[in-house]
C-alpha cells in the first residue's frame, strides 16, 4: 500500500492536472482521477491523508464517494471543492465525515492553510 | 364613513379616465363607455317602453270610454227632458180634453162657469194664462182670463188650422197679441149636430223653461227648445245666434232620444243629445235639445291624465336614476375587477420576467464557474512556478500581472456565487425576529462608516411592533442590503431613517429612508432587475437590490420603492408577522 498526501477527483482535467501541479510544487505528493468510480478503487489500494473532491463527478455524485471513501479509510480527510455547491450541500457533506468544503475559484493558501492547521 | 364614500364613489362612472395605457393589452373589453351606454339604452328602453305603451292605451282607452260616456249622458238626459216636456203638454192637453167632454159647448160658454174651470185648472196645474171657446167658425165666443178679446177671429191662425186637422194642437212659443212668449194649447170638441168647438188656453212659458232648467247639470250643458226650422223656443246659453236662430246645425228627424258628438260654431267638440217631441195627443215642432260642451267633460280626465303625466314622468326619472346609477356601479366593478386582473397579469408578467432572468443567471453561473475556476489555478500555477521555482522571483512585473489575473478571477468568483444565491431555493428558518434588534445590529455594522462620514441615522421602531416569524438570515441580508445601498447612496453629512410600523393586525412595514441621490423615473422601474447598476463599471455587480428582491419575495412579503431624483429614495419592505413553519421559499 503506497502512502500519498492528496488524492484530486474532479471531471475536468485540466484542473485537476493543474491544481495537483500546484500542491506538488509544495512538496505535497499528488495523485489525479477524474471520476468516482476509479477514485474509490485507489482509495481501497492505496492510503491517502487527504481527498480533495468534487460534487459533480461524470458517473456518479460526489455525496457517494464521499460516503464510500469515509468507509473504506475512515482516516482520510475529505476537503470538498465544488463550484455549484449549495448550503443544503454543505451540510450533508459535513454531516457525511466531510472535513471541510471550499467553493471554487479555490484560494490555495486558505487550502494549505486548512490542512496545515489540521496537522498543528 | 369611508365605507359609504366609497361606495357613493363606485356609483360614479371613473372607467373613462384610463390613464395607465401599459395595463391596455390586458384588458378584457377595451371600451368601457359603450358597454355603459349601450347596457342603459337596453335597460331603459325595456323599462320605460311598456310604461309608455301602457299610458298610450290608457290614453286611447279613457278617450274612447269618455266619448261613450258622454252619449250615454246626453241621450239620456235629452230623454228625460224630453219625457218631462211632454208630460208637461200631454198633462195639460188631457185637462182641457177632459174638460170639453165633461162640460160641453153650453156650459162652457157660460162665461161665470168658464171662470169656475179657469180657476180649478190654475190651482190643479198653475201656469195658465186664460182659456177661451172658439167656435168652427174661428171666432171667440167665450173667455176667461185678463184679456177680453171677445169676439176675436182666430180663424187664420195656425193653431187652428192645425186643431182642425188633428184633434188637438200645440203652438209654438211666441208672443203674440200681447207680446209675452207664451204656447197655446187647443182640443177640438164635437157637437152633435156635426159642428165643433175649440177650448183653447194659454199657458205661460216661464213653468216649461222652469222644468227644463231643472235638468241642467253642470256648468257646461245646456238645455234648450227649438222648432223643426232651428228657431229657438227657450232661451239656450250658448247656442242663440241672430233672430232667434239656433247657431249649431239642427240634426236630422229621428223617433228615438239620440245623440251624437259634433262642432260647436268656435270648432270645439260638443256631445249633442236631442229628442223631435210628440205628445200622444197632438203632434207639436219641438225639439228638445241637450248640449254639452266636450272640454268639460274632460276636465275628470285632464286631471287624470295629469296625474298619469306626474306618475309616468316620476317614473321615468326614477327608473333613469337607478339605471345610470346600476349601471354605473356594476360596470365601474367590472372595470375595477378588469383593471385588478390587467395589474396582476402586468405584475405576472415582470415576475416571470425576474425569475427568468434568475434562472439564466444561474446557469451563466454554473458555466463560468468552471472556466473561472481554471483560469484561477492556471494562474495560480504560473504564479507557483515564478515564485517558487526563484528563477523569475525577482520579476515583480510577471507576478503583478498573474495577481491580477487571480485577483479578477476572484472577483468574477464573487459575481457567481451572488448569480446563485440569487437564483438558488434555500431552505427557510422560521423563528420569532425582534426586528429592533436585528436593525440595531445591521447598523452596527455600518457604525463606524456612518461616524467617520458624519451621517445620521434615526431608528423609529415602536415597542406596538410584535415579534415577526421569519427567517434570520435572509432578514438580515435584505437590511443589510438595503442600508448599505442608502450608505452608497448618501453623501456625507446625510441622514437615514430606519421606520417600522404596523401594517394591518397581518403585516409589518419596515421604511429604510435616504437624502441622497435618488434614483431617476427611467430607472425606478428596473433596479429590482440583476445586473442593473448605476454604479461604475468594477463597483457594482448589478446583484444587490435583485437578490434583496428574491429574498424579500421568499419570506412572502414585498418591497416597493419611492424615489426622487436629488431628494431621496425610500424603500418599503412589507413582510407577515406569521409566517408557516416548513415552507420552501
Amino acid at each position: 500500500m503506497k502512502r500519498y498526501d492528496i488524492l484530486i477527483v474532479d471531471d475536468e482535467q485540466r484542473y485537476a492536472t493543474m491544481l495537483a501541479n500546484r500542491l506538488t510544487l509544495r512538496g505535497l505528493t499528488c495523485q489525479v482521477r477524474y471520476d468516482g468510480r476509479t477514485a474509490i478503487d485507489i482509495v481501497e489500494t492505496d492510503f491517502f491523508a487527504w481527498v480533495i473532491l468534487d460534487l459533480r463527478l461524470p458517473d456518479c455524485y460526489g455525496v457517494e464517494v464521499l460516503t464510500q471513501i469515509k468507509a473504506i479509510s475512515p482516516e482520510t480527510k475529505v476537503i470538498i471543492l465544488t463550484g455549484h455547491g449549495t448550503e443544503q450541500d454543505r451540510k450533508q457533506c459535513l454531516a457525511l465525515g466531510a472535513h471541510a468544503f471550499v467553493n471554487k475559484p479555490l484560494d490555495i493558501g486558505r487550502m494549505i492553510a486548512i490542512m496545515e492547521q489540521d496537522k498543528a | 364613513m369611508d365605507k359609504l364614500k366609497a361606495n357613493l364613489k363606485s356609483l360614479y362612472p371613473h372607467f373613462h379616465r384610463q390613464s395607465d395605457e401599459h395595463l391596455n393589452p390586458y384588458y378584457t373589453f377595451q371600451d368601457y363607455r359603450q358597454i355603459w351606454g349601450v347596457g342603459i339604452f337596453f335597460l331603459m328602453a325595456t323599462a320605460l317602453m311598456p310604461l309608455i305603451a301602457m299610458t298610450l292605451i290608457c290614453y286611447q282607452l279613457v278617450n274612447q270610454s269618455i266619448d261613450t260616456e258622454s252619449l250615454l249622458r246626453a241621450e239620456r238626459l235629452a230623454s228625460n227632458s224630453r219625457r218631462a216636456v211632454t208630460f208637461f203638454l200631454e198633462e195639460r192637453l188631457a185637462a182641457l180634453t177632459f174638460t170639453v167632454n165633461e162640460m160641453g159647448y153650453e156650459r162652457l160658454t157660460d162665461p161665470s162657469r168658464l171662470e169656475e174651470v179657469l180657476r180649478n185648472l190654475k190651482l190643479g196645474f198653475g201656469g195658465l194664462t186664460d182659456l177661451s171657446v172658439i167656435d168652427d167658425s174661428g171666432t171667440q165666443v167665450a173667455y176667461a182670463g185678463p184679456f177680453n178679446l171677445e169676439g176675436k177671429d182666430y180663424s187664420r191662425q195656425p193653431w187652428f188650422i192645425e186643431c182642425q186637422r188633428h184633434n188637438a194642437c200645440v203652438s209654438e212659443i211666441f208672443s203674440g197679441y200681447r207680446d209675452v212668449p207664451h204656447i197655446v194649447v187647443a182640443v177640438k170638441s164635437m157637437q152633435p149636430e156635426g159642428r165643433f168647438f175649440v177650448l183653447r188656453a194659454t199657458l205661460e212659458t216661464e213653468r216649461l223653461i222652469q222644468t227644463l232648467s231643472s235638468y241642467k247639470t253642470g256648468e257646461h250643458t245646456d238645455i234648450f227648445l227649438t222648432n223643426r226650422e232651428g228657431v229657438m223656443q227657450t232661451p239656450s246659453r250658448f247656442y242663440e245666434g241672430k233672430l232667434n236662430r239656433l247657431t249649431i246645425p239642427l240634426p236630422t228627424y229621428s223617433d228615438h232620444t239620440e245623440a251624437l258628438i259634433a262642432s260647436d260654431p268656435q270648432g270645439q267638440p260638443i256631445v249633442m243629445g236631442y229628442a223631435f217631441i210628440d205628445t200622444k195627443i197632438a203632434p207639436t215642432s219641438f225639439v228638445l235639445m241637450v248640449v254639452k260642451k266636450k272640454a268639460g267633460m274632460m276636465k275628470v280626465w285632464l286631471d287624470l291624465r295629469s296625474n298619469i303625466n306626474w306618475l309616468l314622468i316620476v317614473s321615468a326619472v326614477v327608473i333613469a336614476l337607478v339605471v345610470f346609477l346600476t349601471s354605473s356601479f356594476m360596470v365601474n366593478k367590472m372595470f375595477d375587477a378588469d383593471r385588478e386582473k390587467a395589474r396582476t397579469m402586468v405584475a405576472a408578467e415582470q415576475n416571470c420576467q425576474l425569475a427568468s432572468i434568475g434562472q439564466l443567471a444561474a446557469g451563466v453561473a454554473h458555466e463560468i464557474n468552471n472556466p473561472l475556476a481554471l483560469i484561477n489555478e492556471t494562474a495560480g500555477y504560473v504564479k507557483d512556478l515564478f515564485t517558487i521555482k526563484e528563477q523569475y522571483r525577482d520579476d515583480p512585473e510577471l507576478i503583478e500581472h498573474i495577481d491580477s489575473i487571480i485577483e479578477t478571477v476572484e472577483r468574477c468568483g464573487t459575481i457567481t456565487r451572488q448569480l446563485l444565491g440569487f437564483s438558488r431555493r434555500f431552505d427557510v428558518q422560521i423563528q420569532p425576529i425582534n426586528l429592533e434588534k436585528m436593525v440595531s445590529d445591521v447598523i452596527n455594522f455600518h457604525k463606524k462608516e456612518a461616524e467617520y462620514r458624519d451621517i445620521a441615522i434615526h431608528v423609529d421602531i415602536p415597542a406596538t411592533v410584535p415579534l415577526i416569524e421569519t427567517d434570520r438570515g435572509k432578514l438580515q441580508q435584505i437590511i443589510l442590503n438595503l442600508v448599505s445601498n442608502a450608505f452608497q447612496a448618501t453623501d456625507n453629512g446625510g441622514r437615514l431613517a430606519i421606520r417600522a410600523d404596523l401594517n394591518g393586525t397581518e403585516h409589518v412595514r419596515l421604511t429604510i429612508r435616504d437624502n441622497g441621490c435618488g434614483i431617476s423615473e427611467e430607472h425606478l422601474n428596473k433596479i429590482f432587475e440583476p445586473f442593473f447598476t448605476t454604479k461604475k463599471e468594477g463597483k457594482g455587480t448589478g446583484l444587490g437590490l435583485s437578490i434583496t428582491y428574491g429574498l424579500v419575495k421568499k419570506l412572502h412579503g414585498d418591497i416597493t420603492v419611492q424615489s426622487k431624483q436629488g431628494k431621496g429614495t425610500t424603500f418599503v419592505v412589507t413582510l407577515p408577522i406569521h409566517t408557516e413553519k416548513g415552507f420552501n421559499a
